[in-house]
């Protein structure tokens, strides 16, 4: 793992090219080589600031557009059968409606933890090593985090109404707003800068660690509320009696938000790869294209005066510990 | 190595790992140095006792003052030792890091092929000192200014408390220090990262020393089973930390 | 419907932060995938 040659970075995939890039960089070769490299596609094709490199196309293919409309249809059912057509449980009332997006967000939630922890152990992984890896644990955590939020706020407005209090210390309540807490740390981690290999290492390590640690918050809050024998609103009271249609609406929730999360995952695992290889081709082609957006003419000069600006500032700081020298 | 001016110079004999002696052997050679290396900058430059110790003094106090009544305090002193604990780690890792960062020993160290076990084990040592001279001083803290009581049989349990508790803080404080002082200067993201960790060990640690002090009825033999989860915090930790170290401070 | 604020809360809390998200991320990709030529997105 410490090695700094990695057997299995020998091969690049064809179409990843910065990999290539970064593999020069971790390889030590002298600096104008590796720029060089970069630059190539972008004076290929001409001037860049003229002509548009790209034509414009997104992070969506057909299987996301199609996954993304059964989303949205799967969406709407979802909060037809949610606030309409299932009946009011037996004691909880309309309540148990709450639960629906609850339940749903939570299980997603709790399954995007788990590709965040695998795709890091595989990114650390020698044979398997690869910035896809870190990518999908990145866009996983993300929407990780969003519906853990969503978990913790539909939670406490059902626990509001129906055991009087937003908030329980019970070991579940608990260690989900831990995991909460933690995963927006890794994401903090994520934005610290550097190669990114060396975010990549990173993060990978702290999503790692966030395992070690949720168990063990959890089993030390469970063993200190077995000690502390008050506060037990959650008892008895709460059961919820499922008929089909309330069934099929949790399942139906469940889906609707795990084919939201997998839409999720793909696009933005792309939109980081495509962020990952505007950092590594320099700012040159991005800020002249920016410019080339508003004023078509506005060509060469462009480089010495766009480097004041605001994302000139923020990539050059995150592209200046690649030449670190002791690496 | 050198341009920290180090005593501890002798560290690169031990970057040769393949020296005859077995590797785990060289690791705590590494280690031993390492901490040496980290107590002798403290035994110089006194950061330790005449910055945070005086801070976490003033922890306790400013404890009094938010909670205004001498029963209340009785009652929390074991909660309000570590918390004052926990805060004052952070201030000791930012310190234990900002000495390596400084001028980039860490990465001399590194290019030296000193082994990052070592070099964690080596720095959890010292913070695991440095702790532990902080707990006595805030436990003594407790007991003047919170009447905390402490029996003979008490003390026992505090003590046994206290070494899993400070070897845990320790190798997790040395863990995200390490990461946050790979990052050059986002010192700001240490305590999100550190505090949901230590939540086990706050609890933990709190609970045996009510039972130590025997706040609120607590027995003495209450206070047992959470050492063992402290215990057990502490080697998962050490395990994971040893790990985890060379990936982290790998550039 | 009782506790029809909770209620609604929840679901606009859900489908809104999904659907923010949702399009945050399409138009990212959009801006950036106008930047770089299609060479780059291995998934076209």
């Amino acid at each position: 793992m410490s090695e700094r040659q990695r057997p299995g970075r020998e091969q690049p995939r064809q179409h990843e090219q910065h990999e290539q890039h970064e593999q020069h960089e971790q390889h030590g070769n002298e600096d104008s080589a590796h720029v060089a490299t970069t630059q190539t596609p972008l004076t290929g094709p001409g001037s860049a600031a003229t002509s548009p490199v790209g034509n414009g196309a997104g992070t969506g293919t057909r299987f996301t557009r199609i996954l993304g409309a059964l989303t949205l249809v799967a969406m709407g059912v979802l909060a037809l059968f949610a606030l309409v057509i299932s009946p009011p449980d037996v004691v909880q009332g309309e309540t148990v409606r709450i639960l629906y997006a609850h339940v749903g967000t939570v299980w997603v939630a709790y399954l995007a933890f788990v590709v965040t922890a695998v795709s890091s152990a595989a990114y650390l992984w020698k044979r398997t090593s690869s910035l896809t890896w870190d990518r999908i644990a990145g866009a996983s955590a993300e929407i990780g985090v969003l519906f853990m939020a969503i978990t913790l706020l539909t939670g406490s407005l059902w626990g509001r109404i129906t055991w009087g209090t937003f908030w329980v210390w019970d070991a579940r309540v608990t260690t989900t707003a831990f995991l909460f807490i933690t995963y927006i740390g890794y994401l903090a981690v994520r934005g610290l800068g550097g190669t990114h290999q060396q975010r990549a290492r990173r993060s990978a390590v702290v999503a790692l660690l966030a395992v070690l640690e949720i168990p063990l918050v959890h089993f030390s809050v469970r063993i200190w509320r077995s000690v502390h024998q008050d506060a037990s609103v959650a008892t008895g009271n709460t059961d919820v009696k499922l008929d089909d249609t309330m069934l099929f609406t949790l399942l139906l929730a469940t889906v609707a938000f795990s084919m939201l999360y997998v839409w999720y995952v793909l696009h933005r695992q792309r939109v980081l790869h495509l962020q990952d290889l505007l950092d590594d081709k320099g700012l040159d082609l991005a800020l002249a294209e920016r410019r080339s957006e508003g004023r078509p003419d506005a060509s060469a000069a462009a480089p010495t005066t766009a480097a004041s600006t605001p994302t000139a500032t923020v990539s050059a700081a995150s592209t200046v510990p690649t030449k670190d020298p002791v690496s | 190595m050198n341009d920290t001016a180090s005593p501890a110079s002798g560290s690169p004999a031990s970057g040769s790992p393949a020296s005859g002696s077995p590797a785990a052997a060289s690791i705590w050679r590494t280690a031993r140095l390492v901490a040496g290396k980290d107590l002798r900058i403290e035994r110089r430059s006194r950061v330790i006792v005449n910055q945070v110790l005086p801070f976490a003094s003033l922890v306790m106090v400013l404890f009094a003052f938010a909670l205004d009544n001498d029963e209340v305090l009785q009652r929390t002193a074991p909660g309000l030792v570590w918390l004052a604990t926990i805060f004052a780690l952070l201030v000791v890792v930012q310190r234990a890091f900002a000495v390596e960062t400084a001028d980039g020993a860490l990465d001399a160290l590194r290019v030296a092929g000193v082994s990052p076990p070592g070099i964690f084990l080596g720095k959890s040592l010292a913070l695991a000192v440095q702790l532990l001279v902080l707990e006595l001083l805030l436990i003594g803290l407790a007991v003047v200014l919170y009447e905390a009581t402490l029996t003979a049989t008490g003390a026992v349990l505090l003590v046994t408390t206290l070494l899993p508790a400070t070897t845990g803080l320790a190798f997790v404080g040395t863990l995200y220090g390490g990461l946050a002082a790979g990052a050059r200067g986002r010192e700001t993201l240490l305590p999100l990262l550190l505090f949901p960790v230590v939540a086990p060990v706050l609890i933990g640690a709190t609970r045996a020393t009510e039972a130590a002090f025997g706040v609120g009825h607590a027995a003495i033999d209450e206070g047992w089973p959470w050492v063992g989860m402290l215990l057990v915090f502490a080697a998962l930790f050490g395990v994971g930390g040893t790990l985890a170290f060379g990936p982290l401070i790998e550039e | 419907m009782d506790h029809a604020g909770f209620i609604f809360a929840s679901y606009i809390a859900a489908f809104g932060g999904s659907a923010a998200l949702a399009w945050y991320v399409v138009r990212r990709g959009r801006a950036l995938g106008r930047q770089l030529p299609d060479e780059d997105k291995p998934w076209i």
